[in-house]
């Protein structure tokens, strides 16, 4: 009944991305706040309202700018990106993506321009690549319950945790819990991989258990939250900090749970095209968001996530956050390379496809997502 | 001869950093050489580790030949954090299974059968180096060669080449500042006989031709031998010179005799007035003549002594005692006041009796000629711990400027008075054969002008 409208859903996602969903592809113009000396192109994987503060921050440093951003799925501006860097075309000033592995691997083809400047020069080393990819946030991928429907001491604090709620209430959350499609989101993608080397058992425990709950699968952070926020789910598994942390703070129902057996923690990266417009706009955001002020813009406006606040973060960053603590600092670097490679990807999202999706559309029940 | 020619030291030190240089050059190509080839090496091992782990990976499911690329294997390859990777797949039927598809299109990969294949490529406009390693498959439904290519960029083998050979450099230029020092030195220190044989020579008395004697290395033997070889000419060109004076003038001295006593012998009445005052002229002369040939004798004389008589032990208020009455003629002029003073009765001193009494005679001779007015006075005693014999007269005496002048040969400050200025000359020879010298005491307003003949005491412990 619903499926082949499911499926053909499915072909449109694919063949035209940005239709997919209202919030993102958009254009949104920011008019210089002073007389306009020149125009900043941004494409970012960020929801338009997320990145404003950053905008007016930089516009308020810049008042001759004006700004334009377009938000963009994470795999789609990487093909993008990757399309004009082949046509030698210019697409945007700045990339912003939570999708690093996409930014190392445009890198590595020689799509990006290298950026140094006194505010690049403290960025350790496992936040930026060649001086081209830089991490301007680190927050944990995390995740977020509706406290009206988990019990607290249902409160999964590991992934181990996560299984074993699955399979011990499976009807309790029956379609309960959202996570990311890993076909429409480079991100899911990301976290689902590391998830897999670093843990593989307990990886495909979750998957197995999150598949038998016919997990709900989004495309994005917003999506899932905006069902959990409605109660529709229950879970939202792997969403970046700072949404949960702004979602958290719209709905105080909503609640965080930072696992303890093992976190990654994602560096939002921004990259120069190497075919960029206008001169030194891009530097100047880049150097902004490395900047003091940008960074605490990015805490305040909860960009970034808030380590600070016990009462959201059960874990802290390890003074070095690379060292053997409960956050795995995802490192940008050419290893995030293995990510991209084709055929890697292809199967492994092939499997977890044959898992996620086909292995239900097998059984009676319909496929449920959110691409309906 | 007069030619610029640069020091030996400076010629040594050109040579020396020119050929430093040029080894620092060579030694410097040598650790870019060896620095490249330590990090291609060093870079190679991982590239070549990252190919076998992705070659590793390679595997067939479902009849189809697949891969999963280890994490691991790029890991490996970010050991070279700024460079960017490139791979390739290939499978047994020659198509790209996955990654960059136009690696290195063109080479030949059935060479990587044997063992893996380095090469330096370009990729997308960047320098790359690439390795190609095989893997044979011999799965029934799929069997034959597959190949990984992996290229990595150079950043990391440049940086690594350009350290070692940095710290190479460092160390060279360190070396060669050292051995350069270390020859300085080494130059400096050899040439130093070389100064000191100059020294020697420089400081050396011009009457002293004897050979030198000189601990010289053996480079420098036979220049110090013709040097000796040279003095010895000269000393014998000197002895023979000195011989043909003593003989020219005991020579001269027989007509001359003769000439004196032609004149006395001459009738100065049947002479003109004119005639008695050259007759008298030619008589002054004559007697300086006679003089000048008896001290050039005498010269000869002190000359040859210094250089064959041994000193022995003399009594010097004898000798001088002696010559002042040898030098005080009878018909000295009655308004001169001479004297002759000894502090002590006996004064002994190492010296040829001969000499000393020749040197005393000349230097109270000088002072009757040229100063005295009406004082003349001669005193012995020792001053400083050395025997003195002092000769005052209360002439105008010699301003000290002079001093060092009219104790030349042949040298007088009063060149139109028909002095001959041998005097000093005999007594400097003789001071100087006796180990002594002739000083003066500068006249004062309150003080007359002395001439001072200084020689050391008798020693008794001398051999």
């Amino acid at each position: 009944m619903r499926l082949p409208v499911l499926w053909a859903a499915f072909g449109l996602m694919m063949a035209a991305p940005l239709s997919a969903s209202a919030a993102e592809g958009v254009t949104s113009s920011f008019p210089a706040p002073g007389k306009e000396s020149g125009r900043l192109k941004i494409i970012g994987a960020m929801d338009t309202t997320a990145i404003l503060p950053l905008i007016n921050g930089f516009q308020a440093e810049n008042p001759g700018v004006s700004v334009e951003y377009s938000d963009y799925v994470t795999n789609d501006l990487y093909e993008e990106a990757d399309a004009a860097c082949r046509r030698g075309e210019s697409i945007a000033d700045v990339l912003v993506s939570s999708s690093v592995d996409h930014l190392v691997r445009l890198a590595n083809d020689g799509c990006a321009r290298p950026h140094r400047s006194a505010l690049t020069d403290p960025v350790p080393d496992w936040m930026q690549w060649r001086n081209e990819v830089y991490g301007f946030t680190h927050e944990p991928a995390v995740l977020i319950y509706h406290s009206d429907f988990v019990d607290p001491e249902d409160v999964p604090r590991s992934h181990a945790d996560l299984a074993d709620l699955l399979r011990r209430k499976p009807t309790v959350f029956f379609r309960r819990i959202g996570t990311y499609d890993l076909r429409a989101s480079g991100i899911g993608y990301l976290l689902a991989y590391l998830d897999s080397q670093l843990a593989p058992t307990i990886y495909g425990r979750l998957v197995e258990s999150m598949s038998r709950v016919e997990a709900g699968l989004y495309c994005c952070n917003s999506e899932v939250l905006r069902e959990v926020e409605a109660g529709r789910l229950f879970i939202g598994y792997n969403i970046l900090g700072s949404y949960a942390y702004a979602a958290q703070r719209r709905n105080p129902k909503l609640r965080i749970s930072v696992m303890r057996d093992y976190t990654h923690i994602l560096s939002r990266g921004a990259m120069l095209p190497k075919y960029a417009g206008s001169g030194d706009l891009g530097g100047r955001f880049l150097d902004y968001l490395l900047s003091p002020q940008g960074k605490a813009t990015a805490e305040k406006e909860g960009i970034s996530f808030p380590w600070e606040d016990p009462q959201v973060s059960g874990i802290t960053l390890p003074p070095s956050p690379l060292g053997s603590g409960v956050g795995r600092p995802i490192r940008i670097g050419p290893s995030l390379l293995v990510t991209q490679d084709k055929l890697g990807r292809d199967r492994f999202i092939a499997d977890w496809t044959a898992i996620m999706v086909d292995s239900r559309s097998l059984q009676a029940g319909p496929v449920w997502s959110n691409y309906e | 001869m007069i030619r610029h020619e640069t020091s030996l030291f400076s010629r040594l030190a050109l040579r020396v950093t020119l050929i430093l240089s040029f080894g620092a050059a060579l030694m410097i190509s040598a650790a870019w050489y060896y620095g490249r080839s330590a990090a291609n090496q060093t870079f190679d091992h991982l590239l070549l580790g990252a190919a076998l782990q992705m070659a590793g990976s390679l595997s067939i499911e479902d009849g189809k030949l697949t891969a999963s690329l280890p994490q691991s294997a790029f890991e490996m390859l970010g050991l070279a954090p700024e460079d960017r990777i490139f791979y390739r797949l290939i499978d047994t039927e020659g198509q790209t299974l996955t990654g960059y598809g136009d690696l290195a299109g063109y080479i030949d990969y059935t060479a990587a059968r044997q063992k893996p294949v380095f090469l330096n490529d370009e990729y997308r406009g960047t320098p790359v180096r690439l390795v190609v390693v095989s893997r044979v498959l011999s799965d029934p439904p799929l069997s034959g060669w597959a190949y990984v290519l992996v290229a990595q960029t150079t950043a990391a083998r440049s940086e690594l080449t350009q350290e070692i050979t940095g710290r190479a450099m460092l160390l060279v230029a360190l070396m060669s500042a050292l051995a350069l020092a270390a020859t300085i030195l080494a130059v400096r220190y050899s040439l130093q006989p070389i100064t000191a044989l100059g020294e020697m020579i420089s400081r050396r008395d011009p009457q002293d031709l004897t050979p030198l004697t000189l601990n010289a290395p053996k480079e420098l033997r036979p220049f110090l031998g013709s040097i000796n070889h040279f003095m010895e000419r000269l000393d014998q060109r000197v002895v023979l010179l000195q011989r043909f004076i003593a003989d020219a003038a005991h020579q001269i001295r027989t007509p001359l005799t003769a000439l004196s006593a032609q004149i006395d012998m001459l009738d100065e009445r049947e002479v003109s007035p004119a005639g008695l005052q050259s007759v008298e002229r030619i008589r002054t002369r004559t007697n300086e003549l006679s003089r000048l040939t008896g001290q050039l004798l005498s010269h000869a004389m002190v000359i040859h002594r210094a250089s064959t008589v041994n000193l022995e032990k003399v009594d010097l208020v004898l000798i001088a005692r002696q010559a002042y009455r040898t030098a005080i003629p009878i018909t000295v002029n009655p308004d001169i006041v001479v004297s002759f003073e000894a502090d002590q009765p006996q004064l002994w001193v190492a010296g040829d009796v001969v000499s000393l009494r020749e040197a005393i005679v000349n230097l109270i001779s000088n002072a009757l000629c040229h100063g005295s007015v009406a004082l003349l006075a001669v005193r012995v005693g020792v001053a400083e711990g050395r025997a003195q014999v002092e000769i005052t007269d209360d002439g105008p005496g010699i301003p000290p400027e002079k001093w060092p002048l009219v104790v030349k040969r042949f040298m007088t400050t009063k060149a139109s008075e028909g002095s001959t200025g041998l005097g000093f000359s005999i007594a400097v020879e003789v001071a100087t054969a006796h180990g002594g010298e002739i000083g003066f005491r500068e006249k004062l307003p309150d003080r007359c002008f002395s001439v001072l003949l200084t020689i050391p005491l008798w020693q008794e412990e001398r051999d």
